[in-house]
């Protein structure tokens, strides 16, 4: 236990912090699971949570979601892609819209939020959650809503949002409440502090309130006899970045009164201030996947057209007039048993176009536009699959026949031997057993 | 050497040429019933290598069972020898000397059988059911390789209960396929590794899927100098893709061609799409057979881009398939493959292996370049 608590100093910064707190004990486990390089146990726990999304027959689905995503996340600390988070709380999300019952289920628009928010865009997920009817009646979609507003500074439409839940009747209506007033709170003592903030907007920059900030993200001065000035380059930051940026900017503008930091959602002042709700047919675009490239045009440049044989990177590099040294104890690399032509190399061959990236918005507009297609006759013809593919796909990752299989006969043996069915010993082994 | 169980009856196919006079849909080929087939799924077959003299065919089954066949050249099939896991049985493979045969099971082991002496031992262990098991047969070193869906790939000298080597893999292992010095493992999420076995085995390099579905069946095919050189692999949407390892132009020499699938010219009613279950090729000609969830199997010549034959439709899907030492017999089995989920699955439904003559209708056409 000694070393786990040590585990846990070394790497406090990497753990991400859950709203509801981390159970002490869960997460000494996972770092030293990590640690030891102990994937097994992991695989497993997750391979019987994938076997229970499949093999679930109540009448409550989302429970096992929920507890295979508190699962995911009290076990991966970090976060990351090996946790698969963003993926199964996107495929839950989207799996249920269309379930009515679901709608004011608290675990539900818990989920839904926390997927809004690692949306690039936790404003039109919201939007469409209140178009869908889904959460409208539960408090904790409001709050959440208008803390997003907060955070772009946008007061005003935050209080709405309040208003709007108070108007629908959410529950529970004393939370409501009680963060309604906190906002106005903290809205009262924004206005104060800024309009003091304006009578010493005359003093030196470097001291601005009562304790000396340093001003962020304004250069550095150079102290003593050498002016050299540290460039500063902001790299374009991403809209989360920038968001956070600006985070501050509405909070304290008159502290670094040199600093103009673009604030994208000042710009188009033309919106008028209580948007159009539009019926969104479709969730909107997840969030920013960082690391999957978008299909883009490569350059503008064209090449000209040369013959063929000019296209292809043909001839090879003249061998060298040395004899490159060899060590002893190298062994020539293994070949497989293929003769490569090197002089016919056409190293750009044509490549197939890739299949554009694949939002939950994509999807179900993909799923409409099949419900279209077929009541129409166009022509084309069109597939269908015939094998079990919710089956197979339900969970975050996909489930092959023998696996469906082997979780059956996996639980009907589990099953067997609970009830203790003695009876089979006695059976000469030559007899198979019948499913 | 015992007898299958007693619950099926030998009564069926004994003197081999089956007719039966109902023209039921259980075997439309008219082919060649294999005498006490297993009571459930049959999830892989495997005929004797050259070594060895006659035709032995080994099959693994869902009931936890192998059995072992002798084909005699008259057509007739006589049961030998059975042995169990305990779990199902999900991949078979002999030994290149024909006297040990290899097994692997949900049951998270693999058995080596010495047909001999009628007696097995487990040789390997993994975290998670074993899907495929092959012998390696190299210059400096033998052993056999299991993949498991633990997602780990093993390697056995079947002295040793440790492996000789273990090598990760990115996911669950789903089929593989050895023709040494080649491997090849497809996995879960259209994963796609080559190994190369000289010296020892090492990832040779991981190929981005040709294929749009999840992966099913692979096979290594062999060029005219009997080299390894490429694979076929197949999908659960009704589509093989050829792939040849370094070839000289890739746009070109690699393809895809969809198979098992229903409705082809009417374009009124949707195209039904099924899963490809097994490819084998023909150990002379080169050409191949895939056995699909559609209850058919056909024939395709891969370099002439064309399809050889294809079977009436059985009231079962297809399988698992193989080939001869010679290439003369093929093998395939009917049975419930779980692509529908459990509710289709009858227990009471027989489960068949059927033997056809595939000297003729595997010759390739003639290339058209």
């Amino acid at each position: 236990m000694a070393e786990c608590d040590a585990e846990w100093e070394l790497c406090k910064e990497n753990i991400q912090p859950l709203r509801q707190g981390r159970s002490v004990s869960a997460l000494h486990q996972a770092l030293c699971q990590q640690q030891e390089g102990n994937h097994t146990a992991l695989n497993q726990q997750k391979q019987a949570f994938e076997s229970e999304l499949r093999l679930y027959d109540g009448d409550d689905p989302l429970d096992v979601w929920v507890r295979y995503i508190k699962w995911t996340k009290q076990t991966f600390p970090q976060g990351g892609k090996e946790s698969n988070l963003s993926v199964l709380l996107e495929r839950t999300v989207t799996r249920f819209t269309a379930d009515k019952k679901y709608h004011d289920d608290v675990r539900y628009i818990e989920l839904w939020i926390e997927f809004a928010e690692g949306c690039s865009d936790p404003m039109d997920v919201y939007r469409y959650m209140q178009a869908q009817g889904i959460g409208t009646m539960q408090a904790a979609l409001y709050i959440a809503w208008s803390e997003e507003y907060e955070k772009r500074g946008n007061i005003k439409m935050a209080d709405s949002v309040f208003q709007d839940g108070l108007k629908c009747g959410a529950e529970p209506v004393e939370k409501l409440h009680v963060f309604h007033r906190a906002l106005q709170a903290r809205a009262c003592r924004q206005m104060m502090s800024s309009m003091t903030d304006q009578q010493d907007d005359d003093d030196d920059e470097d001291v601005g309130p009562a304790e000396p900030q340093r001003s962020s993200l304004a250069e550095l001065k150079a102290k003593g006899k050498k002016k050299a000035v540290v460039p500063i380059n902001r790299v374009n930051a991403s809209a989360g970045y920038a968001r956070g940026l600006q985070f501050k900017q509405p909070l304290g503008p008159k502290q670094n009164g040199r600093l103009m930091i673009f604030d994208e959602n000042k710009a188009p002042e033309t919106e008028p201030q209580e948007p159009k709700f539009e019926i969104w047919t479709a969730p909107p675009i997840a969030r920013a996947k960082e690391n999957e490239q978008k299909a883009e045009k490569w350059t503008n440049v064209k090449m000209p057209l040369k013959s063929r044989s000019g296209l292809s990177v043909a001839v090879p590099p003249p061998k060298p007039s040395f004899q490159p040294f060899v060590e002893d104890d190298v062994q020539p690399p293994a070949v497989t048993p293929c003769k490569i032509n090197p002089a016919v190399n056409s190293v750009l061959s044509a490549r197939k176009p890739c299949r554009p990236e694949q939002t939950p918005l994509k999807m179900l507009q993909e799923r409409q536009q099949m419900m279209q297609l077929q009541t129409q006759e166009d022509g084309k013809i069109r597939e269908q699959s015939m094998y079990c593919k919710e089956l197979l796909d339900s969970g975050a990752t996909e489930f092959s026949f023998e696996e469906l299989r082997a979780e059956r006969y996996r639980q009907q043996q589990a099953r067997k031997l609970q009830t203790g069915s003695g009876a089979t010993d006695d059976r000469k082994p030559v007899e198979s057993n019948a499913n | 050497m015992s007898l299958f169980g007693t619950n099926t009856a030998f009564g069926s196919g004994g003197t081999g040429v089956f007719g039966s006079t109902t023209t039921d849909s259980h075997n439309p080929m008219k082919d060649v019933e294999v005498t006490s087939p297993p009571d459930d799924s049959i999830s892989c077959l495997a005929f004797s290598p050259p070594t060895m003299p006659g035709n032995f065919l080994i099959g693994g089954s869902w009931a936890n069972d192998v059995r072992c066949w002798e084909v005699q050249d008259n057509g007739q099939t006589v049961p030998k020898a059975q042995q169990m896991h305990t779990g199902p049985v999900l991949d078979v493979c002999w030994s290149d000397d024909g006297s040990k045969v290899f097994t692997a099971s949900c049951d998270k082991t693999a058995k080596m059988w010495d047909l001999n002496s009628n007696q097995t031992i487990q040789i390997a262990q993994h975290e998670g059911p074993i899907r495929t098991i092959h012998w390696i047969k190299a210059p400096n070193y033998s052993c056999v390789m299991t993949g498991s869906w633990d997602k780990t790939l093993k390697f056995w000298d079947t002295r040793s209960p440790n492996p000789m080597m273990s090598l990760q893999m990115p996911e669950r292992c789903y089929c593989a396929d050895v023709v040494y010095p080649m491997a090849v493992v497809a996995t879960a999420e259209r994963g796609l590794i080559v190994y190369q076995l000289e010296n020892q085995p090492s990832e040779f390099r991981r190929i981005e899927s040709p294929l749009k579905h999840q992966h099913r069946c692979v096979a290594i095919f062999k060029d005219k100098q009997s080299k390894p050189t490429g694979f076929a692999l197949g999908s659960i949407e009704g589509r093989v893709a050829i792939h040849y390892i370094n070839p000289p132009n890739p746009a070109k020499d690699n393809f895809t061609f969809k198979c098992h699938r229903s409705n082809g010219t009417n374009t009124a009613t949707p195209q039904d799409i099924y899963a490809v279950n097994a490819i084998s090729f023909h150990p002379v000609h080169g050409t191949l057979a895939t056995v699909g969830s559609d209850g058919r199997f056909s024939f395709w010549d891969k370099d002439a881009r064309t399809k050889l034959k294809t079977s009436e439709q059985l009231d079962q899907p297809i399988t698992a398939c193989c080939f001869n030492s010679n290439g003369n017999i093929f093998a395939y089995a009917s049975s419930y493959d779980w692509s529908k989920g459990h509710e289709y699955y009858n227990p009471q439904k027989k489960n068949y292996i059927f033997l056809r003559n595939a000297a003729e209708e595997l010759k390739p056409r003639n290339k058209k370049w």
